[in-house]
């Protein structure tokens, strides 16, 4: 399908004026022409009482700590942060703090077909971090994919998300060490 | 198992950048399935199993299953569902179909997988945030971690520890695309040379463009049969001798137990080969379809399917052991990166490739020699799921 084909076939999809053009008195129903991203579609989750059960992991992470859960009873930490542990099913987790450094540990990064609400960041380097204790995944700021090998020391920063949500949200990154 | 259970037909839409709607695709491919099989009609189908992963976001419409029933014309009176294992999701309808059969429960299923992944505007990022979400989306999808750079970390470490290279990835990537050239329903219908991998746009390094499976419309379907029932309809079939399936409770990327193994797939080939009474597949298997989502993933494969030691998967390509000719021919159809990936149909379409190539109908550039024995093999999302299924042109 070449883009000729790709425009024919908008202005197929599009086709409520091309019915109108050719009628008298049709009603026209209008709809949007563009729909706004559903919350959840944003990526980030919801971070208040009323929509988590880890909102003790965000309101950490606002205060400018990493955090995760760990059993009482069994021990095994997780991460992600869970509220029921998936090795003993307890419920009596507490909340530990993660090194705020660590090692590269993969990395790459996203020069095209990035998901929505991500297209404009490209292209962005995405890696994984080893902590130590756990490996997660983070987008690695401030840093060039070229300039990048595995092992290479990083340490955490927190971005406030600036979105389509009355409350407050943050998340983690991570960038080169000085 | 109790039953034997053969694939006794199926039938494929072309594939590609497709001017159809979902619900075309369907009907092309079911009309396709049932002319296979003359002697099987809708109304012999009990069970009907559909593999489709995303199409709320791709065509929104829920509830395809019986949609599916309506489109064709099948009144099932036994078992109807869609599956969704992301990349796996027709696989595991063809999972669900036979182990139905072999129970006693079903002598007859209609198996459809279908995916509508290219939309009119604006495609790609709806079509990678459906992919950027088979992890956990809050901490993994997040990040960015779609299949381009996630697989790119995979061919990263496994470079990294096994010194697999860059030209070992290429020459998956240009074996896989030239055996599509050769299959009128792929989406690419181009023969690719090594340099011309090394040449595509470098999306997520270590991967080139070349690397990457498409972003493809398309669908297909297979009849499965008992084989007390298959008996009635036809003498050729492609029966299933085994099916193993593996998840080590893992998903997200702290929990994963490997970035650069997956022993989910051998725990799930060792399932399907003691079944099928396989002691060396490398000897014994003649077809493989394998889920080359990106060329790394057919690298892995060869490993942890238990065809060569841990580490050994780029010297396998390098030594043309996986050609037509090799030891194994893989992924003869053209594999993911030739023929595209829509992700429902993908398992469906391999097992019908297997059986085409038992019944010497695909195109003689692509035949393999006389083959008797084959497998399919899927991973899905961050490769936490391996689904893995042998299948005999004999019966067992």
């Amino acid at each position: 399908m070449n883009e000729n084909d790709r425009d024919d076939a908008d202005e197929l999809r599009n086709g409520a004026e091309a019915v109108t053009d050719g009628g008298t008195d049709r009603d026209v129903v209008e709809i949007p022409k563009t729909i706004e991203l559903p919350r959840l579609l944003d990526f980030y989750e919801l971070q208040n009482e009323a929509t988590t059960e880890i909102v003790e992991f965000y309101d950490n992470l606002r205060d400018g700590q990493l955090t995760t859960t760990q059993c009482e009873e069994c021990g095994e930490l997780h991460f992600p942060p869970r509220i029921v542990c998936p090795e003993c099913r307890s419920e009596d987790l507490e909340y530990v703090d993660l090194p705020h450094e660590g090692e590269l540990f993969a990395f790459s990064t996203v020069r095209a077909g990035a998901p929505m609400g991500m297209e404009e960041e490209v292209p962005f380097v995405t890696g994984i971090v080893d902590l130590g204790p756990v490996k997660l995944s983070a987008r690695i700021d401030d840093a060039e994919y070229d300039d990048l090998a595995i092992g290479d020391p990083v340490e955490m920063k927190i971005v406030e998300i600036d979105g389509p949500v009355d409350h407050e949200r943050v998340f983690y990154r991570f960038e080169p060490q000085e | 198992m109790t039953r034997n259970v053969g694939i006794v037909g199926g039938g494929h839409t072309k594939w590609g950048v497709r001017e159809a709607s979902y619900k075309d695709l369907i009907q092309e491919a079911g009309k396709a399935t049932f002319e296979d099989v003359p002697d099987v009609t809708p109304d012999d189908i009990e069970g009907l199993f559909v593999g489709s992963v995303q199409p709320e976001r791709f065509a929104f419409q829920t509830h395809v299953a019986p949609m599916v029933a309506e489109l064709l014309g099948v009144d099932v009176d036994s078992m109807i569902a869609r599956t969704e294992l992301a990349c796996a999701s027709g696989q595991a309808a063809l999972r669900y179909a036979w182990l139905a059969i072999a129970a006693g429960q079903i002598d007859t299923a209609l198996v459809l997988g279908v995916e509508k992944m290219n939309l009119p505007r604006e495609y790609t990022a709806e079509a990678q945030t459906s992919m950027a979400n088979v992890m956990d989306r809050e901490f993994d999808g997040v990040n960015g971690f779609n299949a381009p750079p996630y697989f790119a970390m995979i061919a990263q470490r496994h470079m990294h520890e096994y010194d697999t290279t860059r030209e070992q990835l290429a020459q998956v990537a240009a074996k896989n695309k030239t055996h599509a050239a050769n299959n009128a329903f792929a989406h690419f219908q181009k023969e690719i040379s090594v340099d011309d991998v090394y040449d595509s746009f470098e999306l997520s390094p270590p991967l080139c463009l070349y690397d990457c499976s498409g972003v493809t419309d398309g669908a297909a379907g297979l009849i499965l049969m008992s084989e007390e029932k298959a008996r009635e309809v036809t003498d050729e079939a492609a029966w299933i001798t085994g099916s193993g399936q593996t998840c080590l409770g893992s998903n997200s990327i702290n929990n994963l137990p490997s970035m650069s193994a997956w022993p989910q797939a051998t725990k799930a080939a060792e399932q399907a080969y003691e079944q099928a009474g396989i002691d060396d597949p490398v000897d014994e298997l003649d077809v493989a379809e394998v889920h080359d989502c990106f060329s790394i993933s057919e690298i892995v494969e060869y490993e942890d399917l238990g065809w060569v030691e841990k580490g050994e998967g780029g010297k396998f390509i390098e030594e043309g052991r996986s050609e037509l000719d090799g030891d194994i021919a893989v992924n003869p159809r053209g594999g993911l990166l030739g023929c595209g990936h829509p992700l429902g149909a993908t398992g469906v379409s391999q097992a019908l490739e297997v059986f085409n190539q038992f019944r010497g109908t695909v195109e003689p550039e692509r035949q393999v020699p006389d083959p008797e024995t084959g497998l399919i093999h899927n991973l899905s999302g961050s490769a936490s799921v391996h689904s893995v299924m042998t299948l005999a042109r004999g019966r067992p």
